[in-house]
């Protein structure tokens, strides 16, 4: 394995463990309700506040 | 601006209108293109030939109708779920002026033979660069709009968009680096394999970041509102999001299959290819699962009837999309009337049915009108349906015949049939091909007349109104 292959992996992996930290913050308990708010806040967007 | 909602909204119509008349140019070429096709004595050399009218059809469809249509919506979308104002209606008016130039440019110049042969990035230099100012413009004008928004937290059509804008700037800039040496040709910067490489994950999200993202985003706000029922579930749109966006970057080089680049990096491609169905599907369930309890509605609303078979198509081809980047079926279908027929799927049925739902949508409420004819836009959309199944599974049918014949061999281990002989085979489907646009063009004549007639009555209305 050479030095280009493991900073290919290396960059992968770091971006899965962003991906999982992703995960397990929008599907905390403490962001579970916040999480889903902008979908009831689009539904009325016709006017700015 | 319409002072009196206070959104931009002037040039959402216009971003509108020209998207039509550049995806009117790019159906009317590919028709013409499909019976090139069927009928070779339709060539005319040298700018009626398909060399040069093949790439103006994908200009125009991808560029001309996509791009155009997801400025429109971009604009739209960004100032309500930001609720505030776009940051600079000047510049997107600029922005107009430059993009109609660019793909007018685009099509004169591919006319003229002018050509990087460079699959979706086919522009000269000069050409090249005005759509690098023209998307600094926009993107600039669209990320400015959400950092002073009034909303803290962000819906997720806008995580869509500002993956767009980020992700097709960083592929434009890599894939079309290259070495002018006149004014109308360029060489790449990469050299045999690697340019290959690079096109490909060009090219390929492109698919990501123009014909997937975009629609995305236009979808996840517009189905909400077609029904009046929020999405199922924003954070599951949200972890959709990141997979998507951490998986799709990876997969390119599944169109080099059995080509000279690295094995591993073929296999990687691959692996992601397979493991991208998750996030697509994610999306799916979330537009099915919006519709619990609202099912009757496929019925009774037109647009959400052009949502769902929108995302419907989106699922088929996300399906279809993997199991095309896996080594064994590849080599059957690669280099076959299969492909045509996997893209147009996406082209007419996932992304075009979602952008006719979002017209249908913005325009009556832009001129503050009601829709011209619904019976028209229930038509409209039997007409594109039917065509675009026709297109699509005739070429299903075609690449699957060619690629047995292609792969039949005789006793001795030679070729039994000629690639000309495969073609031969191939005539009648190209004819069904070609009644297939027919039907697809006549559902856009409909869509648009409906469209012109809304705005006219609008118009008529306004003036009524003030005498």
């Amino acid at each position: 394995m050479d030095s280009a292959s493991i900073y290919y992996l290396g960059v992968t992996l770091i971006l899965f463990l962003i991906f999982v930290v992703i995960v397990v913050r929008t599907y905390s308990k403490k962001h579970a309700v916040r999480g889903e708010e902008p979908k009831f806040r689009m539904m009325d967007d016709d006017y700015p506040n | 601006m319409n002072q009196q909602e206070g959104y931009a909204d002037d040039i959402v119509k216009g971003f509108v209108i020209w998207s039509m008349v550049w995806g009117l140019v790019a159906v009317l070429v590919g028709v013409f293109i499909s019976f090139q096709i069927a009928f070779p004595q339709l060539n005319f050399p040298p700018y009626l030939t398909y060399g040069r009218l093949r790439p103006i059809h994908t200009n125009a469809g991808i560029f001309g109708w996509g791009i155009g249509s997801f400025m429109a919506f971009f604009i739209y979308i960004t100032q309500r779920l930001t609720r505030t104002s776009l940051w600079s209606p000047g510049l997107a008016k600029a922005q107009l002026w430059l993009f109609n130039i660019v793909i007018a440019l685009a099509a004169v110049t591919l006319a003229m033979g002018m050509n990087r042969s460079k699959e979706y990035a086919e522009l000269e230099w000069p050409v090249a660069s005005l759509v690098v100012v023209l998307w600094v413009i926009f993107a600039v004008n669209i990320v400015m709009t959400i950092v002073k928004r009034r909303e803290e937290q962000m819906y997720i059509s806008l995580w869509y968009i500002l993956a767009t804008l980020v992700g097709v700037a960083v592929l434009y800039l890599v894939n079309n680096a290259a070495i002018p040496v006149s004014l109308t040709k360029s060489y790449s910067a990469y050299a045999g394999a690697n340019d290959a490489n690079v096109q490909w994950w060009y090219g390929h999200n492109a698919v990501a970041m123009v014909l997937t993202t975009p629609p995305l985003a236009i979808f996840y706000y517009f189905l909400p509102k077609a029904t009046g029922v929020p999405i199922y579930s924003h954070r599951m749109g949200v972890i959709a999001f990141w997979s998507l966006i951490f998986m799709y970057l990876w997969t390119g080089a599944h169109h080099l299959l059995w080509a000279p680049v690295p094995d591993w990096v073929q296999t990687l491609a691959m692996g992601f290819s397979v493991m991208l169905i998750a996030p697509s599907w994610a999306a799916v369930f979330n537009g099915y699962f919006s519709m619990n309890g609202q099912w009757h509605q496929m019925r009774e609303n037109y647009l959400v009837k052009f949502l769902i078979f929108g995302i419907t198509f989106y699922g088929l081809q996300t399906l279809q999309g993997p199991s095309q980047s896996i080594r064994t079926f590849s080599a059957f279908i690669h280099f076959t009337d299969w492909v045509p027929g996997h893209v147009h799927m996406g082209t007419l049925g996932w992304v075009s049915l979602v952008l006719f739902a979002a017209i249908y949508y913005t325009i009556p409420r832009l001129y503050h009108s009601e829709i011209y004819s619904i019976g028209l836009a229930n038509v409209h959309f039997w007409l594109v349906l039917t065509g675009q199944l026709i297109f699509s599974i005739t070429m299903w049918i075609a690449g699957v015949q060619q690629a047995a014949m292609l792969n039949a061999t005789n006793p001795d281990g030679s070729l039994h049939y000629s690639f000309i002989e495969t073609m031969v085979e191939l005539y009648p489907y190209w004819h069904m091909r070609a009644v297939g646009g027919v039907i697809y063009l006549a559902g856009l004549l409909v869509f648009l007349y409906n469209i012109y007639q809304t705005i006219a009555g609008a118009k008529t209305q306004a003036v009524a109104q003030r005498a």
